[in-house]
């Protein structure tokens, strides 16, 4: 059984951190773990979460609070806790190369964990982080610390450059210096950055759909791909985003 | 303790199996526990040629259940018995494909290819597909076509036939009857119950087919109900079905009739949790002095 190492932690306005121990886990950037928010039936369905960090066994995840589910484990206390994980393949990690990150919301927890690994590896990163509003944005000084080139943006304008990425930082996006990008956000911000991305780097995006399991049984989850219908949470939920077919019929 | 339980010529080891759509083709479930431990596995629904499924939304919570709008996704049946028959009979377990032909031929063409495989026993019939040539509506709930593919399913299939009902009518009981009285070995009761849900941003159904089939604990009582009225009419066995999560559950669908049970919805939140059901059901046998399982079915009649 998993156990919660303490209440979960307000870390910006509706987005809170959880630690989780996960006895004997093995995580890796872009995988996610399943949560249970209750005993009994409702909320029936585990949420997914992906891994914002990890210390040894210990995930760590940020938790936007957008219904019912998140909103009860926004609450939860600390002791043992129900999850699954980690489930789900994740980014491919480069070596001594220059990379993109882009991150939309709560979209930018996994990359957080992913550019601490790629650091790890002596690749030079710059990191995009698009949050709808100043209030939102989480951990803006580990990001600003870990990476080479840090870029804030807002809708509003409350913090760092008003406006979208994929408006304003197109040249950047579209850089041709760049050896892979990896996003992770709402599924237009994504589609764009595939789009706007050079066309010799790479490109990796993790899926946001909605899991029925979390674990390949319903078939719920499903991402277009050229290759075929894929489960975004076995086959991804990192997928090749020149793959992902991304207008549904 | 004796947990047998028998469908026409086939002896499942135990009555808890999982329900198809719910378990794969037993690959990822076999990741967490033995699979070769459950009575059966009912793989999920096929079709001749391998099926795409329905584009955009395809799942979605209710209060304690969940709509569902996969739109009978599969590998389609050459893939099955290439691939995945032979790694569920290599891990031990208990294969029943589903049949899921969107006409009676294909239903028909199924069945004969299925149940002259070896290592199947027993093949269900999914009669809650839409009947693609006569105006989309499901096989199962027009007590004429019903009849018509039962009939045909029945000739073609040279090993226990179970006929999976749709509660989807005014009188599931008549059609348990009808199968019965058409040669059927058991029938499953039931498949989902049609839901739908609007999306009140769009104004529109949040599926793109509209209605969607709803199962999870929200459907246990009236699924109970349709185990116990089936079980006065008919003479063959009852698997029961509808938001099993718990022994207790179980125990209420034997006690109304079903000699063996499928987890559906509840496999997708604990994959484990058939497995655990089969050793508190083992347990619940010793406490309580019951030497075997057919001592408690129907029990509450």
């Amino acid at each position: 059984m998993a156990i919660l190492l303490d209440k979960p932690q307000e870390v910006s306005q509706e987005h809170f951190l959880l630690k989780i121990a996960m006895k004997g886990a093995n995580f890796a950037p872009g995988q996610f773990i399943n949560i249970k928010t209750t005993e009994g039936t409702d909320p029936l369905l585990r949420r997914p979460f992906s891994i914002f960090d990890a210390e040894g066994d210990i995930a760590h995840i940020i938790v936007r609070v957008v219904g019912r589910g998140t909103s009860l484990i926004s609450k939860m206390e600390k002791g043992e806790i129900n999850v699954l994980g980690p489930l789900g393949k994740g980014f491919t990690l480069e070596k001594n190369k220059n990379l993109l990150l882009v991150g939309g919301g709560v979209g930018n927890a996994p990359l957080y964990f992913l550019a601490r690994e790629l650091k790890n590896r002596g690749n030079k990163l710059t990191y995009i982080y698009a949050a709808k509003t100043k209030n939102y944005i989480f951990y803006e000084d580990l990001y600003r610390g870990l990476v080479d080139e840090f870029l804030l943006f807002t809708d509003d304008g409350s913090a760092g450059t008003k406006g979208v990425p994929t408006e304003m930082a197109r040249d950047i996006i579209s850089g041709s210096g760049f050896e892979r990008v990896y996003c992770c956000g709402p599924d237009p911000m994504m589609e764009k950055v595939v789009n706007m991305a050079s066309a010799s780097a790479a490109v990796e995006v993790s899926m946001e759909n909605y899991f029925g399991c979390g674990v390949g049984l319903c078939m719920g989850c499903t991402v277009d791909t050229i290759h075929g219908f894929k489960r975004a949470c076995m086959d991804g939920p990192v997928f090749n985003g020149r793959e992902v077919i991304w207008s549904k019929e | 303790m004796d947990t047998k339980i028998k469908i026409g010529d086939l002896i499942l080891k135990n009555p808890i199996t999982v329900a198809s759509g719910t378990a794969g083709y037993g690959e990822e479930m076999n990741t967490f526990f033995d699979i070769s431990r459950l009575g059966a596995i009912f793989t999920k629904g096929l079709s001749l040629q391998p099926r795409k499924g329905n584009y955009g939304n395809r799942v979605l919570e209710t209060p304690s259940g969940l709509l569902n709008s996969i739109g009978l996704e599969n590998v389609g049946v050459e893939e099955f018995l290439d691939k995945k028959l032979p790694f569920l009979l290599s891990k031990g377990a208990t294969p029943i494909p589903n049949i899921a032909g969107h006409t009676i031929e294909e239903n028909i063409e199924l069945c004969k290819i299925l149940s002259n495989t070896k290592g199947i026993d027993a093949v269900e019939l999914n009669v809650s597909c839409p009947n693609v040539k006569q105006g989309g509506m499901a096989f199962g709930t027009n007590m004429e076509i019903f009849c018509d593919l039962i009939k045909k399913a029945r000739k073609a299939t040279s090993c226990a036939l179970i006929v999976k009902l749709s509660p989807n009518v005014t009188d599931v009981a008549s059609f348990a009857i009808a199968a019965e009285e058409l040669g059927a070995d058991a029938v499953s009761a039931v498949n989902t119950f049609l839901g739908m849900k609007i999306d009140i941003k769009t104004g529109k159904p949040h599926f793109n087919n509209k209605v969607a089939g709803l199962s999870g604990p929200a459907i246990k009582p009236m699924a109970v109900r349709i185990v116990y009225q089936v079980y006065e009419k008919i003479k063959i066995p009852i698997i029961g079905q509808g938001g099993i999560s718990s022994l207790e559950d179980t125990l209420e669908f034997i006690m109304a009739g079903a000699s063996a049970i499928s987890i559906g919805t509840a496999n997708l939140i604990e994959p484990s949790i058939s497995v655990n059901i089969l050793d508190e059901l083992q347990n619940y046998m010793i406490e309580n002095k019951i030497s075997a399982i057919s001592d408690i079915i129907g029990l509450a009649h």
